[in-house]
Parts: C-alpha cells; sequence; structure tokens
C-alpha cells in the first residue's frame, strides 16, 4: 500500500502522485488502472484476488468507470471495464491503483 | 447412456447462453438433475437430428480454471476428465457471449491450451449486431485453428451451424478417446497479460466494435441499483410474487379442487360400498387430489424465479444486498441460493457452490430451510383459508396475502438471525465479491417454458410416486385395525394412526396439537405438502359427513392459537428429509448435519409452544 502514498517530486513520481486507490475514487469517474497492489486484509488469498481481478480483465492499462454503489456504506460499487459491468467491494477496488482519465476521451 | 457415444461439453461463463444451446442441441430431453436456475448438477443429453451419436453436457458456467468457487471446480474436473465417475469430454464446445468478448476469449486461450480437440460458438449474435458489434467468424476461425461457429441462442435455428459443426467432430474424432488431464499438465504457460496481449491483437484483426456508447441497459441499471429506488423496486418485485402466488393461483386452484370434488362423489355414487370404495375415495382421490391443488402456486413461484434469473436482474439484487447481507455474516452471494430456497430448499443449497467462501456457504446451507419453501405453500394456505378472514386491507392488501408474506417474513429474519449467531462461531476472513452484472435480456418463452415443464414434471411425478405411496400408507394406518362394533368414538381413534398420533401427542401437548395434527407430520417427514394430504385422509376418514371441504374441517375442529402454532413449526422443522439428506451431501460432515437436524427441530418445537402459549393469551 505504500506505492499510494503521496511520493517525493522526481519526473516520474509527479504522475505517482495523481495515483489513487480504486475505493478513494467518485461515482462517474473513469479511471485507468495503473497497477495491482496487496490488500493485507485477504490475508494468504491476496494473490488468487490478484489473479482472479486479473482474469476479469482488471489489468494495467485497463479503463474503467464508477457506476454506483449498493445499499449502504457506498459498498459494493459498480463499475463497467471493456463494456462488462461487475460488482466489487472496496475491500477489492482497494487493490487497484488508478489514475484519472481526462475527460477529453 | 451408450459407450459408443463421444462425449462433448459445453463450456463457458456464466450467463453466455450455455443452457440455451443446449436446449436446443438436445431437443430439451436433457436428463437434468431436479432443480431449478443454476446448473449446479450434471446436465446431460444426446445431441438430436445428427447422424452420430453424441451426448452434449452442459457443465456449471466458470470464469477460469483457476477455480474460486466449488461450482467452477465441478466444471473444471469435469473438463479435464478428473471427476470421479465421469469419463473426460472428447471434444469441448466453447461458447462465448459475442457481447462480452474479451472475457469469454480468456477462458477459450485458456482451455486451447489443454490440447482437447475444442470448437468455438459465439452466441448472441443477434444482440452483438443490434449493438454494431461486427465479428470476422472465417478470420477468428483460421486465427485460432479450431471451428468458430456463430450462434443466437433464443431462436432455434440459430443452433443449427452448431449442430453440423458437432456432427462434423463426431465423424472426424470417431475413433479418438479422450485422456484425463493431471493438474500438472492443466499448469499455465502463459501469464494472463500475455493472454490478454493475444486477446486485443485477435480483436484488433477480426472485430469491429462502435464507440461505448450509454444505452437503455445503463439508463435501466441506474435506476434498479440505485440503493434507494433498487431497493424499493426489489422489495415491491418480492411483494408482487407473493401476491400472485396467492391471487392469481387461486382460480386454478378452486377448479381442481372442484374436479377432485366432483371426482371423489362420482365415485362415492357409483361404486359399490365397501373397502375398496373408501380406498380409492378417502386414500387416492382425498391425498393425491390435496397435493395436487397447489400445482398453481408452485407454478407461479418458479415462473417468477426462472424470469427474474434469466433477465439478469437477480444478480442486481445480490449487488444492493450484499452490504445489508454481510451484516449477518452472509453476502451478496448468498442472495440468489436462498432465494431459489423459495422454491425449493435442495436446489437452494445445491447453488450455495456458487458461493466461494466455505464459511459463508456453510451458514447459507444452514439457514437456506428457514426461506419458506413451495412444499410449505400448501400448508400455509390450507389454515390460512381456513382461519384467516378474507378482507382487505388498506383497500389493497388482501389480508391472506398478508399473513402469508408475514411467514415468509418470519423465515427470513429467523434466517437472518441465526446467520448471525452461527457467524459468532467462526474468525471473520475475507472473500472477495467480484460479481460479473451481466446484461439484461429478455427472457426467452421458449426456455422459460421449458424450465417451468420440468418443475411440474418434478412435482407430478412425486404426486405420483412418493406422495400417492404415502397416501395409501397412511390410509391403511388410518383405516386399520377397524373399530370394534360397539365403538362409542370414532373409528380412526382405534386405528393404528390414532394410536401414533396418541402416542406422539403429549409431547406436543405445550403447543396445544391434536393427535391428527401429530400423525400428519410423520408422513410431512418426506415432504412437507403431504401433511395436507394426510390431514385430508385422517380428516375424512374420521369425518361424520364427508361433504365437509377439509378446510371447513379444520376450522371446526382446530382452535385459532393451535393453528397458528401449526403454521409456526412448519416455518421453522426440517420437514424433509431430502433436505436433511442434501445437508449432508454437500457439508460432507455428520457433525453438521445433525446440528443442523437438531436446531432446526428446537427451533420449530420453540416457536411453535411460543406462538400457542402467547396467542391463547389473547384469543
Amino acid at each position: 500500500m505504500s506505492i499510494a502514498q503521496p511520493v517525493a517530486a522526481s519526473e516520474e513520481c509527479l504522475a505517482q502522485a495523481h495515483l489513487r486507490t480504486l475505493d478513494q475514487c467518485h461515482k462517474g469517474e473513469t479511471l485507468c488502472i495503473e497497477a495491482l497492489v496487496e490488500q493485507p486484509e485477504f490475508g494468504d488469498g491476496d494473490a488468487s484476488v490478484s489473479m482472479r481481478l486479473k482474469e476479469l480483465g482488471f489489468l494495467p492499462g485497463a479503463r474503467l468507470t464508477i457506476l454506483g454503489y449498493g445499499f449502504l456504506g457506498r459498498d459494493p460499487l459498480s463499475v463497467k471495464i471493456a463494456g462488462t459491468k461487475f460488482a466489487l467491494r472496496r475491500r477489492e477496488a482497494s487493490k487497484l491503483l488508478v489514475s484519472t482519465v481526462e475527460a477529453s476521451a | 447412456m451408450s459407450t459408443s457415444a463421444l462425449r462433448f461439453a459445453l463450456v463457458g461463463n456464466p450467463n453466455c447462453g450455455k443452457t440455451s444451446l443446449f436446449n436446443h442441441l438436445t431437443g430439451a430431453r436433457a436428463k437434468v438433475a431436479n432443480y431449478p436456475g443454476v446448473t449446479v448438477e450434471r446436465r446431460a443429453g444426446m445431441v438430436t437430428d445428427i447422424d452420430a451419436p453424441v451426448e452434449l453436457m452442459d457443465l456449471p458456467g466458470t470464469y477460469s480454471l483457476h477455480v474460486s468457487s466449488l461450482d467452477e471446480k465441478v466444471a473444471r474436473d469435469m473438463i479435464l476428465g478428473q471427476m470421479a465417475g465421469e469419463a473426460p469430454p472428447d471434444v469441448l464446445v466453447a461458447v462465448v457471449d459475442a457481447t462480452n468478448l474479451r472475457l469469454g476469449l480468456r477462458l477459450v486461450l485458456e482451455l486451447e491450451q489443454l490440447g482437447r480437440p475444442m470448437m468455438l460458438a459465439i452466441n448472441q449474435m443477434d444482440a452483438a449486431r443490434r449493438r454494431g458489434i461486427e465479428i470476422d467468424t472465417a478470420g477468428l476461425q483460421e486465427a485460432l485453428g479450431i471451428p468458430v461457429i456463430e450462434t443466437i441462442a433464443l431462436r432455434k435455428p440459430g443452433s443449427a451451424q452448431l449442430r453440423a459443426t458437432i456432427a462434423e467432430a463426431a465423424h472426424r474424432f470417431k475413433e479418438q478417446r479422450a485422456k484425463v488431464i493431471s493438474d500438472d499438465e492443466a499448469v499455465r504457460k502463459e501469464s494472463v497479460e500475455a493472454v490478454y496481449d493475444r486477446i486485443e491483437t485477435l480483436l484488433d484483426a477480426h472485430v469491429r466494435m462502435p464507440a461505448e456508447q450509454t444505452n437503455w441497459q445503463d439508463a435501466l441499471d441506474r435506476v434498479v441499483m440505485h440503493p434507494v429506488a433498487g431497493l424499493a423496486i426489489l422489495f415491491t418485485v418480492l411483494l408482487t410474487i407473493f401476491q400472485a402466488v396467492f391471487a392469481w393461483a387461486s382460480p386454478v386452484v378452486d377448479l381442481i379442487d372442484g374436479g377432485f370434488g366432483i371426482m371423489g362423489d362420482l365415485v362415492a355414487t357409483y361404486m359399490p360400498d365397501g373397502i375398496l370404495k373408501d380406498f380409492v375415495v378417502d386414500g387416492l382421490i382425498a391425498g393425491v387430489g390435496g397435493v395436487l391443488v397447489f400445482l398453481p402456486q408452485i407454478v407461479i413461484l418458479f415462473f417468477f424465479i426462472l424470469l427474474l434469473e434469466d433477465s439478469g436482474y437477480l444478480t442486481r439484487a445480490a449487488f444492493l444486498l450484499d452490504r445489508p447481507m454481510r451484516g449477518v455474516g452472509l453476502s451478496g452471494r448468498s442472495f440468489i441460493p436462498l432465494l431459489s430456497s423459495f422454491a425449493c430448499a435442495v436446489p437452494g443449497i445445491m447453488s450455495t457452490r456458487t458461493v466461494p467462501d466455505p464459511r459463508e456457504r456453510m451458514i447459507t446451507i444452514m439457514v437456506a430451510p428457514l426461506m419458506t419453501c413451495s412444499a410449505r405453500l400448501p400448508v400455509y394456505t390450507l389454515i390460512i383459508a381456513a382461519f384467516i378472514p378474507e378482507e382487505k386491507v388498506l383497500g389493497f392488501f388482501n389480508l391472506q396475502g398478508l399473513t402469508l408474506f408475514g411467514l415468509y417474513l418470519a423465515g427470513i429474519v429467523s434466517a437472518a438471525a441465526a446467520a448471525w449467531v452461527l457467524r459468532l462461531r467462526h474468525i471473520r476472513e475475507e472473500f472477495p465479491l467480484l460479481l460479473e452484472l451481466p446484461s439484461f435480456r429478455w427472457p426467452s418463452p421458449y426456455h422459460l417454458l421449458i424450465g417451468l415443464r420440468e418443475r411440474i414434471w418434478i412435482f407430478l411425478r412425486r404426486v405420483g410416486t412418493v406422495i400417492l405411496a404415502l397416501s395409501v400408507l397412511l390410509w391403511a394406518l388410518a383405516s386399520f385395525p377397524a373399530a370394534p362394533v360397539d365403538a362409542v368414538r370414532p373409528a380412526i381413534e382405534y386405528s393404528f394412526a390414532g394410536q401414533l398420533g396418541a402416542l406422539m401427542q403429549p409431547l406436543f401437548a405445550p403447543m396445544g396439537f391434536n393427535w391428527q395434527m401429530c400423525v400428519a407430520l410423520i408422513p410431512a417427514m418426506a415432504a412437507r405438502e403431504v401433511a395436507v394430504s394426510a390431514l385430508a385422509t385422517v380428516y375424512a376418514v374420521g369425518a361424520a359427513s364427508s361433504e365437509l371441504a377439509l378446510g371447513q374441517a379444520l376450522g371446526v375442529s382446530w382452535e385459532l392459537p393451535v393453528a397458528l402454532a401449526y403454521l409456526a413449526w412448519f416455518v421453522y422443522a426440517p420437514q424433509c428429509l431430502a433436505t436433511i439428506a442434501v445437508v449432508r451431501r454437500e457439508t460432507n460432515s455428520n457433525t453438521a448435519t445433525a446440528f443442523f437436524t437438531v436446531y432446526l427441530f428446537a427451533l420449530a418445537y420453540l416457536a411453535a409452544m411460543a406462538t400457542y402459549q402467547i396467542a391463547s393469551l389473547f384469543l
């Protein structure tokens, strides 16, 4: 998770300063996945969760849009990625490091 | 199945329309495991209208051979040939949804590495064309090196080409029999990233997709998945279903009821008096007819569940309810098994295989029978119709319908409470949700009818076998030995049934049950609805005048608190051996099964006793 912390300003890291995890983003935002990070709360299962996320298309470079939230606590999230809709919880979303896609596209 | 038949297996993501293709290819004459909705059991059938014997299997939907639920493990074991007692499939028929190619192709490329003969059906081509998606199937066929066929699962001609390709493959691989693939051979040789790179290359070369635009699907999702509006819609949908079960069915129920009444009268008039006449009128007609009248309600309930499942709505409901259900240790994934349990706990418990978290799966199994299954409907409706006045509440709701809804609610609330208590015994460990929300789809009347036909057939088969046999047995128990000539009390009290009921009655005295009610509980262990035919038989045999309909007979002989206590018993009691058997099979644990049985009987006993004692104070 350390990668999500703001880091010092080398040119490459400037871009990373804008990185958030998906659970920190808002409804309606379109985002680009930069990396999958570890989520200690999944314990030993973390690698499997990463694998399943990747298999479903949550890969670096993929774009997704947050469509909305479930009934309580803005959890789970519904997202649209490559035309397919998925529901995922905040905890899964916290494994996805994303950057903002400018609205110009 | 004939040993010479080649085995083909349909493999694909959930919701890609495999089962619809399967129905067309096998002419819907498949040998299907008994249960609705989800494909958790083995479905197999011979492919029709081709010149080679081909057995087709419909495997559970899966995203990957890297499994994350029992359901996916079944699919994987079948594909590899590792399933005990099952020969490996000779040819794989991969199915992908044309509107969701990326996800589907990923599984296809993974399957390709297994080296089994394979073909690819690109399904839902009609929907893809409507969205402006163009697919160069010839190009894909060349690039993948396997036959690629377009299909439209909703229409029968849409699978003609697939059938022809299957026939061709059946001839080509006639002499070849598949081998089991070991785990070592199935190990991945390519990273997910590399697979997706290949997919992007394939899609760039052979598929044209229009720029993504919001459509009616998204607009609909904004409403039905809205945290507040969506929940209101869900609640309305469920309430409508339960109202429909009660209101729509009643004309048909009356018709069937009337038919059996006339049949009984006719037989009573024309058959000579004697033991045979008693047997036909009080045993056969009263027993079987008493259960058959509930067919319309069961059909309506299954119709709605199939409709919601096929349309794609159920996963939205799972999404909305995920967070609230986590409050009691479940998740949105448990919603579909629990909803299926409203039809029958057996398929509900079997479909818990889609729940990845073993702890959550166990809790879901434990509470699933608290969902009011359709077999309880006959008991509920009989007693409600006899004891609850038919009044309108607030000008719209029918008081009987509301009572029924209340019983459903009691089951749901108890399930939530039980799940919450059971959760305390476990350490919390997180499993991911990751649920695909499939496109909304107009359910096809053809496939709905096939699904309903299966349900009706299973019910009728039960009426014709188990229920018929139990009716006969019960009639015999209730008729023999005959009362002595100088008997002062009704004849049935001298019978075996009467004696058995008298034996049980003290145990059930705290809830006010009379011996007839106790007798009816015994055959109800085979199937809950048999309680109705058992009561019909017991009261028909015992009745001074056989003109009294069962409901009226109960209304005369039971007090209201007793009737309510009987309802309470049926809310909780694990009154069905099939459910207990499936719990044993699915948990593979004697301890869990014993716990399941004891805790539900204890709840039933306490609830019925409390209901009787409290209701007696006020009524």
